[in-house]
């Protein structure tokens, strides 16, 4: 079975009736995008059962030839990096329709693009073909710029076209990199590919490779993202539909630290390493700076929106130590960080449901009013800070300790990110649910049957991850161990010219 | 070829184009202003007007005139100028066979069908 | 002896002309009520060419002494115009039935520009080439000003004229001096003649480039001739204005194209530069002063000219060793184009109906009045921008990839194209921003059916050419008229 063509086109399936059947009523909308997303879902289980542990190359490889003229391939592939990232994509998108029951504008035009989302990031995380990967990564933009100009609050319009301009303008820079790997791949093979495995052994003069990193990096800098390139993301979270904020943090976010990964490491070793100290450092003032930004945000959700750009921090640092425990702490941090976040963005858009503020100094004492709702808050924030037990945990502490082994400052500064995080998170906490109870939001309901459904999974794949993250790192290990070999390999060579050549 | 002329009459190619485009303007310009210094200005209402034939202009300069001498005088024109391509044709026609008068044939039709069409249009009534 | 004529290569100008001719007489007999009669006829006789000029496909044919050549270039463009012919006529059924305009009179008009586009590509002798340029855009400055009622309209037909008299002036001059040099009309001819030795006449050779490109440059609206192209297209009819943006700007880039590769393919080094001048210069100022637009047409008309920036952008990499690549390029790009510009006319064409000023800020909450053409005019504006899954992207590849392959400067043009396109998403995303995320008047608009006809099938045909881009992509390589 082509698990992962199925994978990635199954949801499409769903957005032919969505757009064309005019009269199509909401519940049967909703219906028809839950459906199609959780047989994403359950298929998506299946790929988790083909996949062979112990293998750290892509699997499962589907090839086939898509535009001959130029070489283009429908190629994908998946490893232990985009696994896990696959699995969380086709869990969040379910959970994000499920959740969304205050839309009532537009609903099929909502759920259509939903659909086209989630093909659309399966299929950046599973493209192996550079070009292919791009128009998925590109193909993203246009329906994210509707769900947070549609149906988002506030400026909306205006967060829209923010992130759209930002994100274009990084990936447009790409395109151009792209191209020029596949002109150079014509002189050096005899012919064009856009093979990412082949592009690989592209040999390039150390400068060039250095520019091409560059082009990367701004692309998927803009998309982690890494300050100063974080601007248009507190407006796009909180202006955004609560579904819109989750994929946002769940999903778009982490096709930026997949792309590194993915292509800027493997790609370009030697720049990758020029660059490290550079990289690691901007993520460093990203976890520092994210977290007291956010500690001083009198939104809510805004402040969430802050913390996701400390703890994309981490995920960058994670891999830029080209350990082996900080890029596995990097990649199942991107898993953790997709629940987590999307959780606290979940939680807040049913609170905002209810209170419609999000405005903390008007919240507070809902915790005896709606103990469902404050309760799994207080999960999802604490797993968020990292508290052992829950998943965050495993995946910052790798993270911190392959930092640590690679540079000691490095290991230090974030911890002290983890310290601020627990900060402004317990705070936001008591916050919005202790204090003298409010008379206003007396008589509130608390979670109903759909959203403990839409919460609950959450909740639990949290205990789960941070009680036994075997699970996931069994997978992860192999993949992240060749690729940091990889990247090490390049270095020794290095050091040898060095040495030879001085 | 060019590709293997030096960098430097490549660039003199240029600079004949600016010369031509200099001289151009220089000559306009020469003349104007030796017209201006030479010419001697004074100024009469007799030389101040309208030039038209000799005769003394009527009315103002912008004056309306009847459209339809507009219109007859391009339908003569089409067909006037039509026999210009007559003349030669009408010569050598025997020497290029039924192709040439079914040719001459198509191209009269055409102009036919101006006619038809001012007709329908009512361009060929005076009143 | 009188040269035999090749009637089948010609037989798609002969139908048109045929056609444009009976549509003429039958115009004049026809009642007022029932002049629209004139559209089908003409439809009717484009449809014929176009079967016509299906039966040439694979052809390689020359006639009229080798200045008439159809061959897989020519047939490609003689297809695609036709196409674009059909989709004008449908656009303009409706506009023309309802306003007070002569409708037998225009549809003559459009077919005699028709016509002319069809001539272009065949056209590798420069007298026949100019022909061809003149009867493109004899009619059209007519039709420019169709609108008699409305002084935009008669400024629009009057700056169309003179500028494009103007042009033809400056290209004849200069085509004349190439006779002059080379001592031939035909392209081919030029072209062995100016890689030879020209003893002592290089420069004027050169001039006389400079003063075709120069003429051309009018026509396709490139910096800094384009000034024209905003007020034209924005006083035309808007069926009108669709066809001078797609097919008259097409046919001026087909003309430059043979001009470019075939004749004066020898010169390279020497108009290259120029070209990469034009190109950013015309994106750029496109791109920059659409950004200030409120008007819908306005707006697409700078887009045009940005657009023409970017279909400039293959010329300059002549020469670099890529020639086939850029031409196909540059082919693949204004195809790619034509189908994206005239689907958002479409959709200009059925909001004209509602408010004639054509402010962006009257397609507000089109996306509720008008689910369709609201969707289809998103597309066409996110395939404009060159985003994927649009068409778009794919002529925005092609002609990134022809100048990263060309290296140097063609890299640079590249990067230029690239900041081009970001800004340019600014403009084109204000519309797709009214239709979607702004709340209009809430009345249901009725759009005549074959102008949502043409919106859906460009949109279709947009979303098709992505999914399998060779749909346009395979044939401009298969062009002879390059070597490689």
């Amino acid at each position: 079975m082509p698990w992962l063509s199925v994978t990635i086109f199954l949801p499409l399936i769903g957005v032919p009736i969505l757009l064309f059947w005019r009269g199509i009523p909401d519940p049967v909308a909703r219906g028809v995008a839950l459906l199609a997303s959780t047989t994403t879902f359950v298929v998506s289980l299946g790929l988790l059962g083909a996949f062979d542990a112990s293998t750290p190359g892509y699997q499962l490889v589907e090839r086939a030839t898509w535009v001959r003229s130029i070489g283009l391939q429908y190629l994908v592939g998946v490893d232990g990096v985009s696994l896990f990232l696959v699995m969380l994509t086709t869990l969040i998108i379910p959970i994000g329709i499920l959740a969304s029951g205050s839309v009532t504008r537009n609903v099929r035009l909502f759920m259509a693009c939903s659909l086209l989302l989630e093909t659309a990031v399966l299929g950046a995380f599973l493209s192996l073909d550079l070009l292919l990967f791009f128009v998925f990564f590109e193909a993203l933009l246009f329906p994210m710029y509707l769900l947070i100009g549609m149906w988002g609050s506030g400026r909306r319009v205006y967060a829209a076209v923010k992130f759209f301009l930002f994100t274009m303008f990084g990936s447009a820079f790409l395109l151009v990199a792209i191209l020029f790997l596949f002109s150079r791949a014509s002189g050096q093979f005899g012919r064009g590919t856009f093979e990412l495995t082949k592009l690989q052994h592209l040999s390039l003069p150390p400068a060039t490779e250095r520019w091409l990193f560059l082009a990367f990096f701004i692309a998927f800098a803009v998309k982690v993202p890494l300050v100063p390139l974080h601007t248009w993301l507190p407006d796009a979270h909180t202006e955004a539909p609560t579904k819109g904020s989750i994929i946002l943090a769940a999903l778009l976010l982490k096709t930026g630290t997949y792309g590194l990964i993915r292509f800027n490491l493997v790609l370009f070793p030697e720049a990758s390493h020029y660059f490290a100290n550079a990289v690691s450092i901007l993520a460093l003032v990203g976890i520092i700076y994210g977290a007291i930004v956010a500690m001083m945000q009198s939104d809510l959700k805004r402040l969430i929106a802050y913390s996701s750009v400390s703890h994309l921090g981490f995920v960058v640092l994670g891999i830029f130590a080209f350990t082996q425990q900080g890029m596995s702490g990097g990649v199942l941090q991107m898993v953790n960080h997709g629940i987590s976040t999307g959780a606290l963005f979940l939680l807040v858009g049913l609170l905002y449901d209810r209170t419609h503020t999000r405005q903390l100094d008007e919240l507070g004492g809902l915790a005896d009013i709606t103990p469902l709702l404050a309760g799994s808050f207080m999960v999802a924030a604490l797993s968020s800070i990292g508290l052992p037990g829950l998943n965050n945990f495993v995946g910052e502490f790798l993270v911190i300790l392959g930092t640590f082994t690679a540079n000691r400052a490095f290991g230090v500064l974030a911890a002290t990110g983890v310290v601020l995080g627990a900060i402004y998170l317990l705070w936001a906490y008591q916050r919005t649910w202790h204090g003298p109870p409010n008379e206003r939001y007396r008589g509130l309901a608390d979670l109903s049957r759909v959203e403990i459904t839409a919460v609950a999974p959450l909740l639990v794949v949290m205990l789960v991850l941070g009680v036994y993250p075997k699970l996931l790192l069994d997978r992860i290990n192999p993949t992240t161990n060749k690729i940091v070999q990889q990247v090490q390999v390049v270095r020794h060579d290095q050091r040898l010219l060095a040495r030879g050549g001085g | 070829m060019l590709s293997q002329a030096s960098a430097e009459t490549y660039y003199q190619s240029y600079a004949v184009v600016l010369a031509v485009l200099a001289a151009g303007v220089l000559l306009v310009g020469v003349a104007f202003l030796a017209a201006r210094l030479i010419a001697p200005h004074r100024p009469l209402p007799a030389k101040l007007t309208t030039y038209e034939c000799g005769i003394d202009p009527v009315g103002q300069g912008w004056s309306q005139s009847q459209v339809r001498y507009y219109i007859y005088g391009f339908l003569f024109v089409i067909f006037d100028v039509e026999a210009v391509f007559l003349f030669p044709w009408a010569r050598i026609f025997e020497r290029l066979g039924y192709q040439a008068v079914v040719e001459m044939g198509i191209f009269i039709g055409i102009l036919a069908v101006g006619l038809l069409y001012a007709w329908r249009k009512g361009v060929l009534k005076w009143v | 002896m009188n040269p035999t004529i090749d009637y089948h290569a010609i037989l798609p100008e002969l139908i048109l002309s045929g056609t444009l001719v009976v549509v003429l007489v039958v115009d004049v007999f026809l009642r007022p009520p029932r002049k629209w009669l004139a559209m089908p006829l003409s439809f009717a006789g484009v449809l014929a060419a176009f079967v016509a000029t299906l039966t040439l496909i694979g052809a390689d044919r020359t006639t009229f002494g080798g200045s008439y050549h159809v061959d897989p270039f020519a047939v490609l463009f003689k297809v695609f115009f036709l196409s674009v012919a059909m989709i004008v006529l449908f656009l303009s059924l409706r506009y023309f039935r309802e306003g007070r305009y002569y409708q037998g009179e225009y549809y003559f008009l459009l077919l005699s520009s028709v016509l002319g586009c069809v001539m272009m590509p065949s056209s590798r002798d420069l007298l026949m080439l100019f022909i061809s340029l003149e009867l493109v855009s004899a009619p059209a400055f007519l039709i420019a000003a169709f609108r008699k009622n409305d002084p935009r309209s008669n400024e629009a037909g009057l700056k169309f004229f003179l500028i494009g008299v103007l042009s033809s002036a400056v290209m004849l001059y200069g085509m004349s001096l190439i006779y002059g040099v080379t001592g031939s009309t035909n392209l081919y001819e030029i072209g062995k003649a100016l890689a030879g030795h020209l003893g002592g006449q290089e420069t004027l050779a050169l001039a006389a480039i400079l003063f075709v490109v120069t003429g051309f440059a009018f026509k396709v609206s490139a910096f800094p001739f384009q000034f024209w192209a905003p007020d034209t297209y924005e006083g035309a009819p808007v069926p009108v204005t669709a066809f001078l943006a797609s097919a008259s700007k097409a046919a001026g880039f087909t003309g430059l194209l043979q001009l470019m590769f075939v004749a004066f393919i020898h010169q390279a080094a020497f108009w290259g530069p120029v070209f990469a001048a034009f190109s950013i210069f015309t994106m750029s100022i496109g791109n920059l002063v659409a950004l200030q637009q409120r008007q819908a047409v306005r707006l697409l008309a700078y887009s045009s000219i940005a657009q023409a920036g970017y279909m400039l952008l293959p010329f300059a990499l002549a020469g670099h060793g890529v020639d086939k690549e850029a031409f196909a390029a540059a082919v693949t790009y204004i195809l790619i184009y034509a189908i994206m510009n005239l689907g958002a006319f479409a959709v200009v064409v059925a909001v004209s109906r509602k408010s004639s000023a054509l402010l962006i800020a009257d397609f507000a909450g089109l996306m509720r009045n008008a689910p369709l053409l609201a969707l289809a005019m998103t597309i066409f504006m996110v395939s404009l921008a060159g985003v994927p899954p649009t068409a778009g992207f794919w002529g925005k590849f092609f002609v990134f990839r022809a100048g990263i392959d060309a290296g140097g400067i063609g890299i640079a043009l590249a990067v230029v194209m690239v900041v081009n396109s970001v800004i340019s998403l600014f403009y084109y995303l204000a519309i797709p921003r009214q239709m979607i995320l702004v709340e209009g008047p809430e009345e249901p608009m009725r759009s005549p059916a074959l102008v949502t006809f043409v919106a859906a099938l460009a949109a279709a045909a947009v979303i098709a050419v992505f999914v399998y881009p060779d749909l346009i992509a395979h044939f401009p390589p298969l062009s002879t008229l390059v070597g490689s």
